[in-house]
């Protein structure tokens, strides 16, 4: 059997379409080892790997010698091919014909591993990674142990190349004193800066325009740590602008380049329904929808103090995603505000509950929204002219990551203007469905599907699609920290892996409402208009998403009566809670 | 393309430069390069421009060449030019500068002590980067399109683009080595070295025939005084918002200028350069690279900000004869209306009048005194009708524009309050910034929550289009020619149709006569609407899309460049149009006493109307105001009126039918006469909302019923 190139020169002289046939093949990216797995110092320069991650930035494109004619001292010819790769071929006495070269086009996308992963997804992920002559690393270790490991390693490592490339040690004082103050996480771009994710450029050849910003993408190409390609090691004075410099062409060690020739874009970020990865066990069936929706259903409501209503919601919530967009309106979205928290008896609570959920989710974000918070951390991401970057922030996070908001950390107090824009950017992530990122000169909105789940004592000062004031029944807040117990001991391996991948196909799975219904739902409409005339478009886009997402929930594949009346019932009786809450004097 | 024959090329730009003439209107010849060669002779001059459409009238494919290879023709124009400036000098120039000195004297030298026989070195020869002091620019045909930094690619390289874009940064302008002069401290001869990169190696070893063949080893030492530099910066630009694609990060360019290039453009212009797309080579950092990759810019030849010069329009912006056919039909005005916010249904003439809010009224300064022309409008109207969604179109479609709640958002400070509801738990946010877009929109929703002395920063941005501002011990004033969009919910959860619109809304008076129309949205349950937007929203869901429907909507980006379109028309108000206004307007004052009206009229209502009529005109690109344009301002400013007092009416339980309708103002036109004039009806009626064959149909009616009889040609109605 055939397989994929295992060098640039190798590619280069293959038939194009046979490797782009073998590339359709998920077996043959099962057996390239996955650069976000693997030790740097266990991989070669110019070897094939995979990167898996989210596009957090794109740089400007870059003229490279696609061709190009070398001379040797004795004025022998030979063509050199340049794709694939960052550094020339060339030996000690040769020197490039100028003359002879062909320029290409590429661009760097700067990608990061997807930020907010959570560590089941990531230490399953390794476990699917091929581990070549080294025993598999202990799962007890943990993932971050592992990564902690590799950055000490790589730590030795820069130095080591540092010597390796130097001659002289005068030499090696003045890249010293050169190498500019960038810190490595300002370089490494992590959306989330307390869970840092893993940075990689990565050099396109072909579709430019096929990549966009915030996608989930998986890229197979050569590695390039060539130790020349830090800038840092620059001599002195060659150019004006250094930091930039500094900030496009970082050491390799920290921001491996990958050259990439495959690329497929990820529908989820669920390491256990990827084809693509070698699964370390044959997975078992998994049982009916509708019965794993039972064994949800009961977790959560376990959790959610016995309120089944919100269980029902949260499970609305979980499988949510966007699946059509106009100029103005993001449907299927379904930002969840669970209000009504017993903030007085319990603890901590949405804090338990985001764990509780990051065990369900492949990527979740838990943010305490506290003044702090909200003054201090960036949110949406901004371009920094000084560096040609954009900064990333918080809120740059891949498809299906979900956003857990606890306002229950909100003091009263001042909302500097950072924080003033930071409710904005949330407001308007909750709304639309988008990011607005700051060029300095105008903003640009970028598409984002981020679910957000807001917990609150009253009703949320932010908006969402739906606000459920908890019914918490008391008893169940006394032996709440017990339910807690239950529920974790409750999910077992098996029984977790069953729930992961349940959530991730209900997101992913389709649905069709018929058109005999279709007519039931516009004549229940015109009927709830004369019955309420406050009620709007919006609740009737809230119902379809809302009965969609039940129906999806219980493994049907098209709307039917029973699921659409009792989206019905839910929402009248959300309605009941809601009317139910004390009415505030200052807003209305 | 075979290759050039340069020399034959160089002949003729020889003859172009000294022939080319344009007629101007007198029909005199003006040798358009002669004259400017005549300046640059007597160094009065420094950029020759030359224009490729002249070019290309001269020779086509000279021009051609000329965009390909822009950086060869650069210097074989300037080569042509310094062969060419002596026989065009008429008298002596007197040295300017220091380098004009030196040059002087080494020429005088070399004439002295120069042996014609001898064959010197190179090096030590003036080179001719030394001696020409005056620059190339080449302006692109007017035919090229300006690209975005996007479309330029490798294919590119050494050919004359021009892109568009904004500038992100740029460098203080600084000297940059032309000529490297060096002196020899054992022979005194002088060594030149000619710099075309960004650095250079110095020469150390004297290269003079003494040092040489003595082995003196003299040193070089560089002379600043006899070294020629030029002006340098380095620009960065990046594209525009609207030519990035979706999902994609704006692209940047270096662009290098040199010489009166400099000092064009500041960060955050708009501007159009053209220039040579060029691959940079950089020592240093390229050998680390090892040579592979190559950055890339642009030499500047010619800088326009765009901002500062509207003249210069920017091909990119202007709408292809497709487009404007597509807009050209008749029922452009509709379409334009119905294709703001398509998801909301009907409120056709809310729409209307937003859109002639985008395009804006003509501002007036008749002696000192200053009319705004942005148009104010405030949506009022029940909770949950789409008032939010329309602002929200509206300040996505703007150019600028602000959205805020008026609740967010204070006059004053930058920081806002998070207070805490203790009855309910509810977290609040109070204050905020008011950041208004200057020549924009601004878009405050919520607008009766915000606090009364914000409000008044209001006033003064809403009438004066400036706004104060008293800190820290400074006072000042800036422009803010904003038209204001408010949306303002009622202040007992639902209109009172019983009461005033001040008192249903809360705003005081003042305020409210600020705006050119008060819209009441009003969502009453009605059967077929309801059917029709839940339609509407299944189909939605169930198919993922739009539904396909009979009026294409138009495209936000076709809309967006139309309205900029339309904003530079300046239409005027001919003469004979004035006293139908004024008869308008008269009306309007006569029938706000006689009726019980819950709204009210003033002299601001004249200036309205002419806002908007002048909008009108706009969005037709005419220059003028028609009678039609009146009468579609008189119907909207009447519709408006109409949507707040419209409920009243159907309170007193009593609907009078259309017919009934336009009797009643055939009644009052009539008075104590008994003959009234069709025209004038019609008139009439159109200002009041009506339409034709309604008014036809009430013609017809009242005839039947022997009220009053209408000629035969249709043109009068007697009363019986």
């Amino acid at each position: 059997m055939m397989s994929l190139p295992k060098t640039p020169e190798e590619l280069v002289s293959m038939d194009t379409a046979s490797w782009q046939l073998l590339l359709q093949d998920p077996n043959q990216w099962q057996n390239i080892p996955l650069l976000n797995h693997t030790p740097l110092h266990k991989l070669k320069d110019q070897t094939l790997v995979r990167f898996r991650g989210m596009v957090q930035d794109m740089m400007d494109q870059e003229i490279y010698l696609e061709r190009y004619g070398v001379k040797s001292a004795d004025g022998i010819m030979r063509l050199q091919q340049g794709k694939y790769r960052d550094c020339l071929n060339l030996d000690k006495d040769e020197q490039v014909d100028y003359d002879n070269v062909v320029h290409g086009e590429r661009r760097t996308l700067f990608v990061v591993s997807v930020p907010g992963l959570n560590d089941w997804a990531k230490q399953h992920e390794h476990k699917c990674n091929v581990q070549e002559d080294e025993p598999m690393v202990s799962n007890s270790h943990g993932v971050k142990r592992v990564l902690q490991e590799e950055s000490s390693e790589e730590q030795m490592e820069v130095d080591s190349h540092k010597r390796q490339c130097l001659e002289s040690p005068q030499q090696l004082e003045l890249a010293k004193s050169n190498a500019t103050t960038l810190a490595a996480s300002y370089l490494l771009n992590s959306p989330l800066p307390e869970r840092p994710s893993m940075a990689c450029m990565v050099k396109v050849y072909e579709n430019f325009d096929n990549f966009s910003l915030n996608s989930l993408l998986d890229f197979v190409g050569f590695l390039s740590v060539h130790p020349a390609l830090d800038a840092a090691l620059l001599e002195a004075d060659t150019a004006e602008n250094l930091t930039e410099l500094a900030a496009q062409h970082p050491s390799p060690l920290l921001i491996p380049r990958l050259h990439a020739f495959g690329v497929q874009p990820l529908p989820h970020a669920n390491p256990l329904l990827d084809r693509s990865l070698q699964q370390p066990s044959v997975p078992a069936t998994l049982p009916a929808m509708a019965s794993l929706h039972k064994d949800l259903r009961m977790l959560l409501k376990l959790c959610l103090f016995d309120d089944e209503l919100a269980a029902d919601y949260l499970i609305c919530h979980l499988i949510s995603t966007v699946y059509s967009r106009s100029e103005l309106q993001s449907i299927g979205k379904c930002a969840l505000n669970l209000c009504n928290l017993p903030k007085s008896r319990v603890e901590g609570y949405a804090r338990q509950l985001s764990e509780l959920l990051a065990l369900l989710l492949p990527a979740s974000h838990y943010l305490p929204m506290s003044l702090d918070t909200l003054n201090t951390a960036a949110f949406a991401p901004k371009k920094d002219y000084e560096t040609s970057k954009l900064v990333s922030g918080l809120l740059q996070l891949a498809p299906h990551t979900h956003l857990i908001l606890d306002e229950t950390c909100l003091q009263q107090g001042k909302l500097e203007a950072s924080g003033v824009q930071a409710v904005q950017h949330l407001a308007n992530l909750i709304n639309h469905q988008q990011l607005k990122c700051d060029f300095q000169y105008y903003h640009i909105d970028y598409n984002v599907d981020i679910p957000v789940l807001i917990f609150s004592e009253g009703r949320s000062m932010l908006p969402s699609d739906f606000v459920l004031p908890l019914n918490a029944d008391s008893k169940a807040i006394e032996i709440h920290a017990e339910s807690m117990q239950a529920a974790q001991h409750y999910l077992q391996p098996e029984r977790l892996q069953q729930l992961r991948s349940y959530l991730t196909l209900a997101r992913t799975a389709s649905y069709n409402v018929s058109d005999a219904l279709t007519e039931q739902i516009q004549q229940d409409f015109v009927q709830m208009r004369q019955a309420n005339a406050k009620s709007n478009a919006d609740d009737l886009h809230g119902l379809l998403v809302l009965s969609r997402l039940l129906g999806i929930a219980r493994g049907q594949v098209e709307l039917d009566k029973n699921t659409w009346d009792m989206a019905m019932k839910f929402e009248a009786q959300r309605r009941q809670r809601l009317q139910a809450l004390p009415k505030s004097q200052v807003s209305n | 393309m075979s290759r050039r024959d340069y020399a034959q090329d160089r002949e003729s730009i020889k003859t172009f430069l000294t022939e080319y003439c344009k007629c101007d209107d007198d029909g005199k010849k003006e040798f358009v390069y002669g004259s400017q060669l005549v300046k640059l002779a007597h160094r009065e001059q420094v950029l020759i421009t030359i224009d490729l459409d002249h070019l290309a009238d001269f020779n086509e494919s000279l021009a051609e060449a000329v965009t390909e290879n822009c950086r060869r023709y650069a210097s074989i124009f300037s080569d042509v030019i310094a062969e060419l400036l002596p026989s065009y000098k008429q008298h002596e120039v007197h040295a300017k500068d220091a380098l004009d000195v030196y040059i002087e004297h080494r020429l005088m030298m070399d004439a002295r002590t120069r042996n014609p026989l001898e064959q010197r070195d190179e090096r030590n020869a003036f080179p001719p980067e030394l001696m020409k002091r005056f620059e190339v620019g080449f302006k692109p045909q007017s035919t090229e399109k300006a690209s975005s930094i996007r479309e330029v690619k490798a294919q590119h390289i050494g050919k004359l683009v021009t892109v568009r874009g904004i500038v992100t940064r740029c460098t203080e302008v600084k000297p940059m080595m032309v000529v490297a002069t060096y002196t020899c401290d054992r022979c005194g001869s002088e060594t030149y070295q000619p710099i075309n990169s960004l650095s250079f190696n110095p020469v150390s070893e004297c290269p003079s025939d003494d040092c040489r063949v003595n082995k003196a080893g003299g040193r070089l030492y560089l002379q600043t005084r006899g070294s020629k530099f030029v002006k340098f910066q380095e620009l960065k630009m990046q594209e525009h918002s609207d030519q990035v694609p979706v999902g994609h990060i704006p692209r940047t360019m270096t662009v290098l200028c040199r010489g009166e290039v400099t000092r064009m453009a500041q960060p955050g212009d708009h501007v159009l350069v053209s220039g040579i797309f060029l691959p940079m080579v950089r020592t240093g950092f390229a050998q680390m690279m090892q040579g592979l990759l190559s950055e890339t810019f642009v030499q500047a030849n010619r800088i326009i900000c765009i901002n500062k010069n509207d003249d210069i329009t920017d091909k990119e912006a202007e709408l292809t004869p497709a487009e404007l056919e597509e807009l050209a039909q008749d029922d452009f005005y509709e379409r334009l209306a119905t294709s703001l916010a398509p998801e909301i249904y009907g409120h056709l003439d809310v729409k209307k009048a937003l859109l002639l809010l985008l395009v804006g009224g003509v501002d007036k300064r008749p002696d000192g005194m200053k009319i705004r022309g942005n148009i104010n409008i405030c949506l009022m109207g029940d909770p949950g009708v789409a008032k939010s969604q329309l602002l929200g179109y509206i300040s996505r479609l703007a150019l600028r524009s602000q959205y805020t709640t008026g609740r967010g958002s204070s006059g004053v400070g930058l920081t806002a309050a998070v207070m805490k509801d203790p009855l309910t738990g509810e977290m609040i946010l109070e204050g905020g910034a008011l950041v208004l877009a200057d020549q924009g929109v601004c878009c405050i929703d919520e607008f009766d929550k915000m606090a009364d002395n914000d409000r008044t920063a209001i006033h003064e941005v809403m009438e004066q289009q400036t706004i104060s501002i008293a800190k820290a011990g400074i006072m000042t004033t800036l422009n803010a020619r904003v038209s204001i969009l408010a949306a303002a919910n009622p202040a007992f959860g639902r209109y009172n149709p019983r009461r005033t619109v001040e008192q249903n809304i809360q705003l005081p008076a003042a305020l409210l006569s600020r705006f050119d129309l008060l819209w009441l949205i009003q969502d009453k349950p009605d059967r077929d609407n309801d059917l029709r937007l839940a339609k509407h929203i299944t189909y939605v869901h169930s198919h993922s899309k739009q539904p396909p429907s009979r009026v294409k909507s138009l495209d936000m980006n076709l809309m967006r460049r139309y309205i900029n379109l339309c904003k530079r028309k300046n239409p005027t108000i001919p003469d004979e149009l004035t006293d139908y206004i004024v008869g308008a307007y008269v009306e309007l004052r006569r029938e706000a006493r006689n009726q019980k009206d819950m709204t009210f009229t003033s002299a601001r209502n004249l200036l309205g109307i002419l806002r908007l009529s002048t909008a009108l005109a706009r969005l037709r690109l005419s220059d003028r105001v028609e009678k039609d344009d009146v009468a579609e301002a008189l119907r909207l400013l009447e519709m408006s009126k109409d949507s707040l007092n419209q409920i009243h009416e159907h309170q007193k339980g009593h609907v009078p039918n259309t017919s009934d309708r336009i009797f009643a103002i055939v009644r009052e036109l009539a008075g104590s006469g008994k003959a009234v004039k069709v025209a004038d009806i019609m008139d009439r009626c159109t200002t009041k909302g009506f339409k034709p064959d309604q008014v036809d149909k009430c013609i017809d009616d009242y005839e039947e019923l022997n009220v009053w009889q209408i000629n035969m040609g249709r043109t009068k109605i007697t009363f019986i």
